[in-house]
């Protein structure tokens, strides 16, 4: 039962950030609307095996990060939007500030004074 | 809410895998879309969509195992699979689940039991603060010019009585008591509504009803004043008198009762189903209460031992504080009033224990012996299941040859071990609620509350925690014996599988185990069954065949005098005598096994040395009637009267012990310094008065004729009859109404059910016990059959090659049996040993026989060896049998 089977691209335990950080600025989004919304984003940068991202959608309904409604698309499709809770925004700035902390040491590492 | 959230999941869990399955279909869809916008062909874009999407199996997957479905799941295969092995196997799961049947089944009725009079509150309020409270002469051979109504029982070398009316206000001085009530009971006779009837009643002091925390539910308990001498007459009756000889009328509480000629007003009526703790869950149930009222007399004589007492603790006072208030108390009186209360002492006990009494003991016995069962029944099944396992190595190491865990695996033998052990536990309260019936059918009276014994929620708990525990138990060893399969060895091997060494030692264990615990309780029984025949051969000294025995009891307003009393059963025996077919008529205080009383007395005047025989008023006709012959001097006869000189005749038991064995005849005895000199006139054979279970004891019988010389009265009759006694109840009963139509005879039993009913628990005791052990080597004997049929089975070609070579099959059966005799020998030995560690529990149960009786031990060894070595010849001789052609095939 391991984690994930992300190849590469991102870092593990970031996928959630960005989907929280997606869904923070948006309108409640359906699953292909977060994996475009990231990809555009990030200018095709980040590969994600799009897949993995169900698993990680639920990870975060378990954890009440987020919640999930029933609806339909433009073209009156059922799809699950997914929008975030109080839960999940306070989980944001908790991820947020300790990405920032890293990458600012990571930073500090790598750019010699 | 998390944990909500999940279960509501496993609830809706297909609904949630469809929606991810339409969830991710979407997304593919619409990434396959804008590929074909982009220019790709549909075919490709429908390809690039899922190759970028990656594996959807793998992710449903991840999120089946996020939402803990998969534990459920492989739960479920497990279970499925457990299931549908077992039904494969019908044979199989057959006798396992009986098995396990039989021995829940029994543990469950006997624990029903022990739940029913043990456990359970007395139905009271607050019953665990109720106490009995007795009295406890230290010296019993030795107390005074004192008499005491029937002994209650006596207890490590100071003999129980019951407690002196004047001694209660002293114990609730001690503080350690809310309160105590007395109550002692008091048939009465009813007269006035239809046949005269006689009713269980109860003299109790007026604050009983409170110390019991029960009410009655009509009009009201008894007032202090009334339980005064002189005081007006009243009575509370219970629920079921109401509603059966009163017509459950709304007028009932200002009726009154005629009750031994003595007109009763009814002020109180119990609630339905009240009962008093001295006839709790029996038959028997107290119609009428009535006031005690002691007389001033009885309350300034600390000698007269008379009434049982219930007492109520107060909130916090623990029953060993009291116990130890009462001693100090009881070294105070003793002191304070040497020539009454100098050798007594009062005890107490929890209610519910003391009502208990005699019956925990063995129903003690019988729930260990009947863990054993479940133990037996266990170990059978293990055995069975070992065996089984055996024939499915194959199966297993290709399981895991094929790459399965030996977790996994053990898993899935555990989970069919449950499955038999469910199976087991329904079919075993299924069969605990019929052993039940046939418990409370064959229970002795007098067992306290077995008839209620049912299923409760502590029946029920006890019987599944037991069958989880066994399921457990016998699971365990298949399944570890399963995970040290080494597939490349087990597949190397034929199909068949032979067991391996350690799977054959394993069974060999378990197959010891179960001798030596069928040995165990094949002892037990055996001690049981010694002890009970013991009983039975002892001589009572009277002969109980063809006499029936009767009460009669004559109310003492309308006899107010011992003279009265004696004039009565005179006609009487007079009448019965012309009746046909009778051939002896005699009347005492009580017939033997009924009770009666002792008194200290004086031999020839030597007031400073105090004994205390038992005493016996009778006709001249008690001796022939009982057939107790006499053996010196004269009977009583109608001569003897008020007129004439006193006399008794005394057995030979007062000669030994009160005479140093000389001649009674012409020694006197008194049972007050200034009383009449009683002479001696005969000696007559001992009789048991208490039944086979008693000493034989000093006895006085005096003249019914001189009635000043005795404080009881006259209340048995019994007849001699030349056929079935039975046939002249009715035409005895004629002549008792045709001196007195008012008069109601009870009790009317045969001697021969009388000696019966007091050996009535032991037969119980020793008759289940004897089933348990049957059950037991029953159990023993089909694992022994079931390992060396087996082992015959795995061996079949090295017979084969044997008897290729010429050997006889009586070698063939020699080498069975063998191997049989190792299982037998080793589990008789450690049989032996757990007896002689367990069978002391057993020793309050025994009569005149010790736990380490050979007799017992011999029989027991003997006779499971016979049926162990019966069970080994079975396959021993299909060994024999085999075709050597045939059994070299196989291979």
């Amino acid at each position: 039962m391991s984690e994930s089977k992300q190849r590469e691209g991102i870092p593990p335990g970031t996928l959630e950030m960005l989907i929280l950080k997606t869904l923070s600025r948006h309108k409640p989004m359906h699953g292909f609307e977060i994996a475009e919304f990231i990809l555009e984003t990030s200018s095709g940068v980040l590969q994600v095996e799009e897949g993995s991202l169900y698993p990680a959608l639920q990870r975060m309904l378990l954890k009440d990060w987020i919640s999930g409604d029933w609806g339909k698309t433009e073209e009156n499709r059922r799809a699950r939007y997914y929008s975030m809770t109080a839960e999940g925004r306070k989980q944001l700035a908790r991820e947020l500030d300790r990405y920032a902390r890293v990458s600012e040491a990571i930073a500090a590492i790598l750019q010699p004074a | 809410m998390k944990l909500i959230r999940r279960m509501a999941a496993l609830w809706h869990r297909n609904r949630e895998t469809r929606a991810l399955r339409e969830e991710m279909a979407l997304h593919l869809e619409l990434r396959a879309r804008k590929l074909h916008r982009a220019g790709l062909a549909p075919a490709d874009a429908g390809f690039a969509a899922r190759r970028q999407f990656g594996n959807a199996a793998i992710y449903q997957d991840q999120i089946s195992a996020l939402w803990g479905w998969t534990m459920w799941e492989r739960f479920w295969q497990d279970l499925r699979h457990g299931v549908r092995m077992l039904v494969k196997a019908p044979g199989f799961t057959a006798i396992t689940v009986l098995t396990l049947a039989l021995g829940l089944g029994i543990n469950t009725a006997i624990f029903s039991a022990v739940n029913a009079v043990m456990l359970r509150p007395l139905p009271y309020p607050q019953s665990e603060r109720l106490i009995s409270l007795w009295e406890e002469n230290t010296k019993p051979r030795d107390q005074g010019f004192s008499s005491s109504g029937t002994v209650v029982g006596s207890a490590g070398g100071s003999q129980r009585t019951t407690v002196s009316p004047a001694n209660l206000a002293d114990y609730k001085a001690t503080g350690a008591f809310e309160d105590l009530a007395a109550y002692d009971s008091a048939p009465v006779n009813l007269t006035g509504l239809g046949t005269p009837q006689r009713l269980s009643g109860e003299a109790v002091t007026w604050n009983y009803f409170s110390v019991l925390g029960v009410l009655p539910a009509e009009g009201r308990t008894f007032l202090p004043q009334e339980d005064k001498p002189g005081a007006e007459s009243v009575a509370i009756v219970s629920h079921e008198f109401w509603q059966q000889r009163l017509g459950g009328g709304a007028d009932a509480l200002s009726r009154s009762l005629l009750l031994d000629s003595k007109p009763y007003r009814i002020v109180g009526i119990m609630p339905a189903g009240f009962q008093s703790p001295s006839n709790l869950g029996l038959k028997l149930a107290t119609e009428v209460f009535l006031t005690a009222s002691y007389s001033h007399e009885l309350l300034a004589s600390r000698g007269d031992h008379e009434v049982n007492v219930v007492a109520r603790l107060k909130p916090g006072v623990s029953v060993a504080a009291a116990q130890a208030a009462l001693r100090a108390l009881s070294a105070g009186l003793a002191k304070q009033f040497p020539a009454t209360n100098g050798n007594f002492r009062a005890s107490i006990a929890l209610l519910r224990d003391d009502l208990a009494g005699s019956a925990s003991q063995s129903l003690w016995a019988l729930l260990g012996a009947s863990g054993l069962i479940v133990l037996i029944a266990c170990v059978n099944v293990a055995n069975l299941l070992m065996v089984r396992a055996a024939g499915r190595r194959h199966e297993s190491s290709v399981r895991m040859a094929l790459g399965a865990g030996r977790l996994p695996l053990m898993r899935q033998l555990m989970t069919e071990s449950l499955v038999i052990a469910a199976a087991g536990c329904l079919a075993g309260i299924a069969t605990g609620r019929l052993l039940m019936f046939g418990l409370t059918a064959l229970a002795p009276p007098g067992i306290p509350r077995i008839e209620t014994a049912g299923m409760d929620w502590r029946v029920f708990a006890v019987a599944a925690t037991l069958a989880l525990a066994t399921g457990l138990i016998f699971g365990m060893a298949p399944a570890w014996q399963a995970s040290q399969v080494n597939p490349v060895d087990a597949l190397k091997t034929a199909a068949r599988g032979t067991g391996g060494a350690s799977q054959a030692r394993w069974r060999t264990v378990l197959t010891i185990a179960e001798v030596a615990l069928s040995l165990i309780l094949l002892v037990g029984a055996g001690l049981l069954l010694r002890s009970f025949s013991t009983l039975m051969g002892v001589n009572l000294g009277f002969q109980t065949d063809r006499v029936i025995a009767m009460n009669i009891s004559l109310p003492i307003l309308r006899y107010p005098d011992a003279q009265a009393r004696l004039l009565f059963f005179q006609r009487l025996e007079e009448r019965v005598h012309a009746v046909p077919g009778v051939v002896a008529v005699g009347t005492a205080n009580r017939m033997p096994l009924r009770g009666g009383w002792s008194s200290g007395i004086a031999i020839d005047g030597k007031t400073d040395r105090i004994v205390d025989p038992d005493f016996q008023a009778v006709t001249p006709g008690y001796f022939e009637t009982l057939g107790i012959p006499l053996l010196r001097g004269r009977w009583l006869n109608a001569q003897d009267t008020a007129n004439t000189l006193p006399i008794a005749v005394v057995n030979q038991a007062f000669a030994r012990q009160l005479l140093d064995g000389a001649d009674p005849i012409g020694h006197t005895m008194q049972r007050k310094p200034r009383a009449p000199r009683i002479s001696i006139v005969g000696v007559v054979n001992d009789i048991r008065r208490g039944g086979k279970e008693e000493e034989i004891k000093p006895e006085v019988y005096l003249c019914a004729g001189q009635t000043d010389l005795y404080p009881v009265p006259l209340a048995d009759l019994a007849v001699r009859t030349a056929g079935d006694p039975r046939t002249l109840v009715n035409a005895i009963s004629r002549e008792v109404w045709a001196i007195d139509k008012d008069q109601p005879v009870t009790n009317v039993h045969t001697m021969d059910e009388i000696v019966d009913e007091a050996v009535a628990e032991r037969r119980f005791q020793t008759l289940l016990l004897l089933i348990f052990a049957s059950v037991a080597v029953a159990l023993a004997i089909v694992g022994i059959y079931g390992v060396l049929t087996y082992s015959v089975g795995q061996r079949m070609s090295e017979l084969g090659i044997r008897v290729a070579l010429g050997a006889p099959p009586r070698a063939i059966v020699g080498l069975v049996l063998r191997q049989a005799g190792v299982l037998i020998a080793a589990g008789v030995v450690l049989g032996v040993v757990g007896a002689y560690g367990l069978t002391r529990f057993l020793e309050g149960l025994l009569f005149q026989v010790k736990t380490t009786d050979w007799h017992a031990y011999a029989g027991a060894v003997g006779l499971l060896t016979v049926v162990a070595v019966i069970a080994a010849l079975i396959p021993a001789r299909r060994g024999a049998r085999v075709d050597p052609v045939v059994a070299l095939r196989q291979e």
